[in-house]
């Protein structure tokens, strides 16, 4: 499960974990640690987390923890992974109609890894959005609905 | 129409004649133009004052191309030892030939006529050119001589100089030779420094003088200063094997108390400190947050730069728009007991 990966169970947490980590990709799991989709992105993410050690740094946030984040994030589908870099959001392009965040499990750890790969890369050369490079069939797919309507 | 060369543009063209009057050929020959006549204008400026110079070598033997002749020159003329500069380049420009080929050179390539002249020299210029240039090599040539001569003159009164140490050296020992031979190493140095100086042949060759040496330091080794018995029985010697000074404690120490000896550099935290930022100098500057201040301080309702899902405008603005929609939402809850609706915005970027 999530045995290794550090949890974040209080806005303050994360607020510290956004603003302290330096020079590295943050990565926010925001899920329930007992939904079947996020035990597997957690599987994924606990395995490559120690060879991405040197590039990012992954948290598990509960959402029925941080409400405010739930909200702020705008976090409809669970899982949902949000990466920041040095205080920054960074929005990623996967071919889905939500650049803010990744909804949903990957399919292999190595497509987790180039996606992180292409986050740091882009941020390292002053890119606040980048074009992921996962394969768009590999990418789940959801309804997005716009609040409003 | 057949192919015709044209040396200017460095290209082959088939249009005959009508590639002269094109655009292109004429902007390059004014840049082409430009750059000889620079050339030329450097020489003329030393027709009145021809410059010579001593150095020679490679500095000096470079050519350049004339382009009305199609021929490479020498630009400055020299004979070994003095060089004349631009003196193969008025040389050049002054001969009949040249003058022919540049009126070849202007008719086919179409140039303006007014600049014609100054590259071709006239022979009343070079003559009055070689004049001068003879004026100025005879008082170079004296200067040189003269130079020569002070070298000489210092040369001769530092060898004087040898001269005069080494006898004065070899002159005490060949004083104390004589009355060694008879009454044994007795002498001390006061006798030795106070003898008169006795011409020595000139050879002093070191071969002659290390004997003499020899015992003249036999002699100088009875003259030491005594300075007292050093009495080392309390605290050791180099010979009995005690502690060395340098390891000891310092007798200083006990007196300052508690306090450790004063370190030097910086403590262990500010050295990790240091590191960090040496790490941080080798990342891009350009990246994402490197401005990121990060000993500001946030309050409690701090959130991120989040750009939302719908957002089409900056960042900042969402949480903005977040913050007001917290505001209301809580607002309709709560029945406007919420003061402010957070709307003032930290900088975190």
């Amino acid at each position: 499960m999530s045995l290794f990966l550090p949890k974040l169970a209080c806005k303050k947490d994360i607020d510290e974990v956004i603003k302290g980590v330096a020079e590295k990709v943050v990565v926010l799991r925001f899920g329930r640690d007992e939904d079947s989709v996020c035990l597997q992105l957690d599987e994924i993410l606990s395995k490559t987390a120690h060879d991405l050690s040197n590039m990012a740094s992954i948290y598990i946030v509960d959402v029925d923890k941080a409400p405010i984040y739930t909200r702020y994030f705008d976090i409809s589908y669970i899982p949902s992974t949000v990466f920041f870099f040095n205080g920054q959001h960074m929005k990623v392009d996967y071919g889905s109609p939500d650049h803010t965040k990744f909804v949903g499990s990957f399919k292999t750890k190595q497509d987790f890894m180039d996606l992180i790969e292409v986050i740091y890369r882009g941020a390292m050369r002053g890119k606040m959005i980048v074009q992921s490079p996962i394969d768009p069939q590999n990418i789940p797919k959801y309804d997005l609905l716009y609040h409003g309507i | 129409m057949g192919a015709f060369y044209c040396a200017v543009c460095r290209q082959t063209s088939f249009s005959g004649k009508g590639h002269i009057f094109g655009k292109s050929h004429q902007s390059r020959l004014r840049v082409v133009l430009l750059k000889f006549l620079e050339k030329v204008k450097e020489a003329r400026r030393t027709i009145k004052k021809p410059q010579v110079e001593k150095f020679d070598g490679p500095q000096h033997e470079n050519k350049f191309w004339c382009y009305c002749c199609g021929l490479e020159i020498e630009r400055n003329v020299t004979d070994g030892n003095m060089t004349v500069l631009h003196g193969g380049l008025l040389e050049h420009m002054a001969t009949p030939e040249h003058k022919k080929n540049t009126h070849k050179f202007w008719w086919e390539n179409k140039a303006d006529p007014k600049l014609r002249d100054k590259v071709i020299i006239t022979e009343e210029e070079i003559e009055r050119f070689k004049d001068e240039v003879t004026k100025v090599l005879d008082t170079c040539v004296e200067k040189e001589d003269e130079f020569i001569k002070q070298q000489a003159d210092h040369i001769r009164a530092q060898e004087k100089q040898r001269q005069e140490v080494l006898q004065s050296l070899i002159e005490p020992e060949a004083e104390q030779e004589l009355p060694n031979g008879n009454h044994g190493p007795g002498n001390s140095v006061d006798e030795a420094a106070s003898s008169h100086f006795r011409p020595q042949d000139q050879q002093a060759g070191p071969s002659w003088v290390d004997p003499m040496v020899d015992v003249q330091w036999a002699g100088l080794g009875q003259a030491l200063t005594f300075i007292g018995y050093q009495d080392s029985t309390n605290s050791g010697n180099v010979h009995t094997g005690a502690i060395p000074p340098w390891l000891q404690d310092d007798p200083l120490e006990g007196s300052s108390g508690a306090a450790a000896q004063p370190e030097i550099g910086p403590s262990l935290q500010d050295f990790l400190k240091q590191k960090e930022q040496e790490k941080l100098r080798k990342l891009p500057p350009n990246r994402v947050g490197a401005n990121f201040d990060h000993s500001s301080h946030t309050d409690a309702n701090w959130l991120p730069s989040f750009g939302r899902v719908w957002n089409s405008g900056r960042r900042w603005q969402s949480r903005h728009q977040f913050r007001q929609e917290e505001g209301q939402t809580n607002r309709h809850k709560r029945k406007r007991e919420h003061g402010t609706d957070g709307s003032k915005k930290t900088k975190t970027e």
